[in-house]
């Protein structure tokens, strides 16, 4: 008459335990679903009726009610359906209530009932996990990922009736196929196809080094896209807890991980129209992570920065500095993880060729407008800001290929290491303290500093960063602090001073 | 501001300055209705909202194809007596042309304004004048020359003007507030007996005596402005704008309240050309503002000095065109001083004068890398991936060589490009930019 069944649903990036609740018992015929269901998730009546008819099942002819509990908190999505299924036919009496205490189901059905995949899947079978669920009923297309959480038992099924078969031990739990094509060898780009540009790729690697963000304003066809698209590359693999909470991340966000856990740093480039909730995330009420969300242990690409709307570009100072957004909505908020390396690329100006003092044709509406888009908090957080030329025609012709990703990634991964030995975070990401404890500045590094600062050419929050700057490259260098004049006039030099207006105001 | 118009009844005033804000009318039709002395008719036919555009118009025998019903939907907001009292009580000065008070240099202009606002000083046009004007996308030695060149004018007695815009306008503008601010004082007392004679003089330009005598006061600025008085365009140059008004004058042939528009600008190059003896474009680029700034100089017969700039900055490429063309290349301030006929006695040979920043500069360095930046930069702006590529370093010399240039002013870093630093805006160069 009455059956719990245990199942998730999803919020953000974590999964929320559900337990489906279904009494079946005198009063007209019918079925009703409470517990704050949305649209998709009160279809699921509709779609449970047709697949038992369908599956030869008896209907019970009695009233239905399913609870969804907590009763207080939305459910969303089709992935009740499975548990809403199950839970009927032990109120009902074809299965016995003793054969899925332990278990969990997420699946959506079929009219015709087959049972079909669902999004989320990492997540949701961890919340079963969590709620004590030692086995799990998913969809075959599911299967895959739902084992990369390797404590719980993943019983995949196609259809609604080999469930039923399996559950009153009248078959055994179907075998089906659904092992993984093992990860494809990666093929990302590689730095020896970019040649020349010495200060972009020491750019480049300081970036990947020591986390630090990385602007790059040039010309049209300097090569800033194809620099970022080879910033992944030499960053090392993500550890086997990062890479659990990128999939996680990953299937929440709906993603099929066919190469099984994300193994990776993922790479984002969004293109500049995107809105506000699609790079933060937050949309529907399944809260789904966005693009930085995505990015999440890797690293976000904005090409054209200028060009992305204000709000987008504001909306990315929370994650930069804390690594993880807020996303609230009038009935419920997630904390959605989002620390990425951010990798922007712009023009100096509508017309291009602004960097060249005296190139610019830009009306000065033109250029303001182009000016405003950019808040000087963002353009604050790039640690790193490099003009980028065009390469040289020679060079690109004649010129030796350059160092391979693979001997950049091996310096940036002994860097990586050091540093979070050291103070147990990469050096973007160094405070105030461990900053004057592992990074001391040389007396005459100081006194530079302090007229760098005093002519107004630093700024206090850009003396940090400087010096963080400065550490990685002592870093790359093998050098030990206290750090150098040369070191950190040399960071001082890859923090160009944003005025993207060459014509000087006097 | 300071002479009353006496040969024209109010009521022609303020009809001329309201006709002035109608759309579809410049200075061709102002200037026929001033001969042919029937604003007030022209006014009256506007704003009674039954003539046609063309009928106003036709009073001033031009005929333009703005329909009728935007030009009394603007009369129907403008009342040229309070129009009028507006600028008195701003302290405008308004000009008719033909009447006294009129500036001598424009009077016999072949397309005068034939109406000038002025706020300020307007006897700051009775000294010698020369035009500086360059782009507004000027490299930092562009406008160092241009505020070096500024500020030894305005010593020698040499009023500025220059169109107030971004870049070498406003590098000029300012170096001459700076030299009105901080010379000897009193900067040009506005009572002195400056009677016109000697700017007649000048502005004729043929004779062009020694004009020493005028060497005692310093050269003032002078700005021609695109838009009303009011409008003080661009923003960034708002504080400049009161300070020129301050020290100096600031003209326009466009009422208050109205904004800048494109025609304009062009319509603005030729008050500036014909109000100076003698146009000097520190950069322009081959098309550009000053060019045409250039051909209404031609125009007028005035002398033409260009800036000699290197051949790789696109900044240059006007000025080089110039020069090709037969302008004097401009070398350093004496040149100017020659060109309006105040420094032909003194001229001295080249070795004597002035300019040898880049030596100076070179002989300071001790350091070896230092010097051989100075050196590579000579040729122009270059980013640092070039910079590296010139010099035979370590990098983390180069940079180190490179900010400590920057911190004692030796170069100037532009959104990661360095150019070297030259001239008198050097020093307050940084502060002023932010």
């Amino acid at each position: 008459m009455f059956a719990s069944i245990r199942s998730a649903v999803v919020v953000g990036v974590d999964g929320s335990q559900v337990s489906v609740e279904v009494h079946v018992g005198a009063g007209l015929p019918g079925m009703t679903i409470v517990g704050l269901p949305d649209a998709s998730c009160r279809e699921a009546r509709d779609r449970v009726r047709a697949a038992f008819i369908a599956s030869k099942l008896t209907w019970p002819p009695q009233k239905v009610t399913v609870n969804l509990a907590p009763s207080s908190s939305r459910k969303v999505g089709t992935g009740l359906d499975l548990p809403i299924a199950v839970g009927i036919l032990v109120a009902s009496g074809v299965v016995d209530a003793s054969q899925v205490n332990r278990m969990g189901f997420v699946g959506e059905l079929g009219l015709d009932g087959s049972v079909r995949a669902v999004p989320a899947i990492v997540p949701l079978v961890d919340a079963i996990r969590v709620a004590g669920g030692d086995e799990v009923v998913v969809p075959v297309a599911c299967a895959g990922d739902a084992e990369l959480l390797e404590e719980v038992k993943v019983r995949a099924i196609s259809t609604l009736s080999e469930l039923v078969a399996a559950l009153s031990n009248e078959e055994p739990w179907p075998d089906h196929d659904y092992r993984r094509v093992e990860a494809a060898p990666l093929d990302t780009a590689d730095l020896a196809d970019l040649r020349g540009q010495p200060i972009m790729r020491r750019a480049l690697e300081i970036s990947a080094a020591g986390g630090h963000h990385l602007l790059m304003i040039g010309v049209p066809g300097a090569g800033k896209t194809m620099l970022a698209e080879r910033l992944p590359g030499v960053l090392p693999d993500l550890s086997s807890s990062e890479a659990m909470e990128v999939s996680r991340i990953h299937s929440a966000a709906g993603r099929v991980l066919t190469g099984g856990l994300v193994r990776r740093p993922p790479f984002q480039a969004p293109h500049h129209s995107a809105t506000l909730v699609s790079v933060i995330g937050g949309g529907s009420d399944a809260m789904r992570p966005g693009l930085v969300s995505l990015a999440h242990g890797g690293v976000l690409f904005l090409d054209e920065l200028s060009e992305f709307s204000p709000s987008v570009l504001d909306a990315l100072r929370q994650p930069i500095e804390e690594g993880a957004v807020r996303v609230s909505r009038a009935r419920f908020s997630a904390m959605l993880p989002a620390r990425f390396l951010l990798v922007a690329a712009m023009n100096p100006c509508p017309c291009g060729e602004g960097g060249r003092p005296g190139a610019c044709s830009c009306s000065d509406a033109a250029l303001l407008r182009y000016r405003r888009r950019l808040s000087g908090p963002l353009l604050d957080r790039f640690d790193l800001r490099v003009a980028v030329e065009r390469p040289d025609a020679q060079e690109l012709l004649t010129g030796a290929p350059g160092e391979p990703s693979a001997v950049v990634a091996e310096r940036v991964a002994r860097v990586r290491a050091k540093s979070l030995e050291r103070g147990g975070v990469l050096n973007s990401r160094m405070s105030r303290v461990a900053l004057d404890e592992y990074a001391p500045l040389s007396n005459d590094a100081q006194r530079l500093l302090g007229r760098a600062m005093e002519m107004g050419r630093l700024t206090a929050r850009g003396l940090d960063r400087i010096r963080r700057v400065a550490l990685t490259m002592a870093d790359l260098e093998g050098v030990d602090p206290p750090l150098e004049p040369m070191q950190v006039a040399a960071a001082l030099s890859l923090r160009a001073d944003i005025s993207l207006h060459p014509g000087v105001a006097a | 501001m300071s002479e009353e118009v006496v040969s024209q009844p109010l009521e022609h005033t303020a009809a001329l300055v309201a006709l002035a804000c109608l759309p579809g009318v410049g200075p061709g039709s102002l200037r026929r209705w001033v001969q042919a002395q029937n604003a007030t008719e022209a006014w009256e036919l506007a704003s009674s909202g039954r003539a046609s555009k063309d009928e106003v118009l036709a009073l001033s025998l031009q005929r333009n194809l703005t329909t009728n019903h935007k030009i009394t939907e603007a009369a129907r907001h403008i009342d040229p007596l309070a129009l009028l009292e507006r600028h008195r009580t701003l302290g405008i000065g308004v000009h008719i042309l033909g009447t006294a008070g009129y500036p001598q240099r424009l009077a016999h202009d072949p397309s005068p304004p034939a109406v000038l606002f002025s706020n300020g000083d307007i006897s700051a046009l009775d000294a010698p004048m020369v035009a500086i004007v360059g782009t507004r996308n000027a490299t930092r030695l562009g406008c160092d020359t241009a505020a070096r060149l500024a500020g030894e004018l305005s010593m020698a007695g040499v009023s500025v003007a220059s169109g107030l815009a971004l870049g070498i306008d406003g590098a000029a503008h300012s170096a001459l507030v700076w030299a009105n601010a901080n010379g000897q004082p009193p900067a040009a007392p506005p009572s002195a007996p400056h009677d016109g004679q000697l700017g007649n003089g000048v502005d004729e330009g043929s004779d062009g005596g020694p004009g020493g005598g005028l060497a005692s006061g310093i050269g003032r600025p002078v700005a021609v402005v695109a838009a009303g008085l009011d409008c003080r365009y661009p923003r960034a140059h708002r504080r400049l704008h009161d300070q020129i008004v301050e020290r100096g004058v600031v003209l326009s042939e466009v009422p208050l309240g109205m904004g800048p528009s494109k025609w304009r600008f062009p319509a603005r190059n030729r008050i500036l050309a014909g109000l100076a003896d003698a146009l000097v474009v520190v950069e322009s680029r081959s098309s550009g503002g000053s060019m045409l700034t250039v051909a209404e100089a031609l125009r007028r017969d005035r002398p033409i000095l260009a800036v000699p700039g290197h051949p790789t900055s696109p900044s240059s490429a006007g000025t080089l065109d110039l020069i090709c063309d037969g302008a004097t290349p401009l070398r350093d301030v004496e040149d100017v001083l020659v060109a309006i006929g105040m420094g032909g006695s003194s001229s001295r040979p080249l070795h004597e004068r002035s300019s040898s920043d880049g030596e100076d500069l070179l002989g300071e360095s001790q350091d070896e890398v230092a010097s051989e930046l100075l050196g590579v930069l000579a040729a122009g702006a270059l980013t640092l991936s070039e910079v590296l590529s010139r010099v035979d370093s370590d990098r983390g010399l180069v940079a180190q060589a490179l900010l400590e240039l920057e911190l004692s002013g030796k170069i100037v870093a532009t959104g990661s490009w360095y150019e070297l630093s030259t001239g008198a805006a050097r020093a307050s160069s940084r502060g002023a930019r932010r």
